[in-house]
């Protein structure tokens, strides 16, 4: 349950509309030994950011396919009673110009701090690279694997190129299972309504796994970022 | 012993900077030290709702030990691996009474923060409470309340001065190429059998061997010499909002499985009233995964009827960094859950006859004794 927020946050590309998991209402789960393991659920998503007032809880069904225990979940979800199309727009468009005024370079190492805390001014960088984090977290998603973004230990980049905004950083993310810490490098390119572009490369124990699906419906895949 | 107890702690502070295992990390921890340590002198400006370093826990453990005399004594433990020294605090009140034990530790995992901050916050609560508060006083009256506020003391200040998310202890080993032992998987109870590692690189690595790390060892010897007294053990962690009841080693339940999900479960409830957050109960190996050289698994297996593991918040957002603005709530919802246990298990242990039971056997077992003695 908890990779499809990762998925449905990137498709979605909002930084100021991300969910995370509230309570799973229904789970079924279907093992083929031969071809892998099918999980349908029915789930209730809140609002990442709690400073939202509202009670907006929006509701979910999915299915999820691991093939053969590889990574890269295929993921098919629709919600319900989310923020409307308009608001999160403007509200994406108003983090947008926020960010553009942020003075470069940043004055910053990790976010949070050690003690939780991430400025109010930092907070938007904090939401655009957990909406980038979101897609490594989904790729790298097993049925036995699952991630959490823990910090962002450094800020290499961030600036403006033509209108995107490109941000270069690294995070932690926190397997669950294995409880390590693996250090990702992540460069991304947002602009509001335009699909997230992302590149990644994370240190790691292990070697990459094939990927068990590709993306549904009308998403777009995600692309090498050419300009870089 | 209050002396050696004071000989004991200045060599707390003062061993690790004399010594500079890496000369550079003394210099940082002066340097963090000098950032973060607040001009704090008494209790009562000792603020709750902060992460506090090391030294100023065990700066706060002498302040509570002196300020409530007669019901708080600290004791020391055994030694870290860096040579740091462990303490708990007793809370008790003299009695005639025989006592039941609540043994309560936070901290086993270093990067946990707010599991230290909810034993500092618990202390607190009883402390103040006590008096006032029947529901507390009564507990009081018949148990005492052992609390072991920073197991992981050399994990717990390298998440201060080098790395954050640091997990295990700091133990060497491969000729000093690795370090750290997952002391949650050192304890002797299905030793490194499953979920855990014999690769020192990894973080659930087990050890040398079962209780191979100082700090393992001085909490099993003591938790085991009093293993009779004890009816709780209450480890907390975080992160993840689950009640876990024993075992991770297997999917097989423990004799007592039944009541203990009820119990955890009306905790659960207690809980979630507070600030409405969601906790799940179950076996470990049942809802999270398997481990093997738990603590949790190895106190129940001793013969310890109630034993819990805590994860407290949240639940991926913050993970281990929880914002030091949510420590209130977390441990004040924590606190009902954990006084909803001790209620439970203060109504099995006190309100059926035991006690009185207990004292009669011994009464009559001293009178043979006598007896043979005179024939």
């Amino acid at each position: 349950a908890r990779s499809k927020p990762h998925f449905f946050n990137f498709r979605a590309g909002s930084p100021s509309a991300l969910r995370v998991l509230a309570a799973v209402l229904e789970g079924r789960a279907t093992v083929n030994p031969k071809k892998g393991c099918q999980v349908d659920l029915v789930f209730t998503t809140d609002h990442y950011n709690p400073e939202v007032g509202e009670e907006h809880l929006g509701k979910c069904s999915a299915r999820v396919f691991f093939r053969n225990q590889k990574p890269r979940p295929a993921i098919n979800v629709t919600c319900t009673r989310l923020i409307e199309k308009n608001k999160r727009q403007e509200e994406d468009y108003l983090l947008y110009k926020h960010m553009k005024q942020l003075k470069t370079p940043l004055d910053v190492t990790s976010i949070p701090d050690s003690h939780g805390h991430i400025d109010p001014s930092l907070k938007p960088i904090w939401d655009l690279a957990f909406l980038g984090s979101s897609y490594v977290m989904w790729e790298k998603t097993t049925q036995f694997l699952h991630y959490y973004m823990a910090q962002i230990s450094s800020v290499n980049q961030w600036k403006t190129n033509d209108d995107t905004i490109d941000f270069d950083y690294t995070v932690l993310l926190h397997e669950f299972s294995t409880q390590e810490i693996i250090p990702c490098r992540i460069h991304l390119g947002w602009y509001p309504g335009k699909p997230l572009k992302v590149k990644y490369h994370c240190q790691e124990l292990q070697t990459p796994e094939e990927a068990s699906g590709t993306e549904e419906g009308s998403a777009v895949a995600p692309t090498e970022l050419n300009n870089f | 012993m209050k002396p050696l107890l004071g000989t004991l702690y200045l060599l707390g502070i003062l061993v690790p900077e004399g010594l500079g295992y890496d000369g550079s990390l003394a210099q940082t921890r002066r340097g963090i030290l000098e950032e973060t340590v607040s001009p704090w002198r008494s209790l009562d400006t000792y603020s709750y709702t902060k992460y506090h370093p090391m030294e100023e826990i065990y700066q706060w453990m002498v302040q509570i030990t002196e300020k409530y005399p007669g019901v708080v004594t600290q004791h020391f433990l055994g030694m870290t691996y860096e040579t740091r020294p462990m303490y708990y605090l007793k809370i008790s009140q003299p009695s005639a009474n025989h006592k039941k034990i609540i043994w309560m530790d936070c901290g086993i995992h270093a990067r946990e923060w707010i599991a230290p901050a909810f034993c500092q916050w618990f202390v607190k609560e009883i402390l103040q409470n006590y008096k006032d508060n029947p529901r507390i006083g009564r507990l009081l009256r018949n148990l005492d309340f052992y609390v072991l506020p920073v197991l992981n003391i050399d994990g717990y200040v390298y998440t201060w001065t080098t790395d954050r998310l640091w997990r295990k202890s700091r133990s060497s080993h491969n000729n000093g190429t690795c370090f750290g032992t997952d002391l949650n998987r050192n304890f002797n109870v299905a030793w490194c059998s499953i979920g855990a590692s014999k690769d020192c690189h990894e973080l659930t690595f087990c050890g040398t061997g079962p209780v191979s790390e100082p700090e393992t060892k001085a909490v099993s010897s003591f938790v085991e010499s009093q293993k009779e007294s004890i009816v709780c053990f209450l480890t907390m962690h975080s992160y993840g909002q689950l009640i876990l009841t024993p075992y991770g080693y297997t999917k097989n339940k423990s004799s007592n499985h039944e009541e203990l999900i009820q119990v955890g479960q009306k905790a659960a409830n207690a809980l979630k009233k507070k600030h409405g957050t969601n906790y799940r109960v179950g076996s470990s190996a049942d809802i999270l995964y398997t481990t093997s050289g738990s603590s949790r698994d190895w106190a129940r297996d001793i013969g310890i009827p109630f034993s819990y593991t805590f994860e407290l918040r949240d639940n991926g957002t913050y993970g281990f960094i929880l914002p030091a603005s949510q420590i209130q709530a977390t441990c004040e919802e924590t606190m009902e859950a954990v006084l909803s246990v001790l209620d439970d298990v203060y109504e099995k242990y006190w309100d059926s006859n035991s006690a009185v039971k207990m004292t009669s056997r011994a009464m009559v077992l001293g009178l043979l004794v006598s007896f043979r003695s005179v024939f």
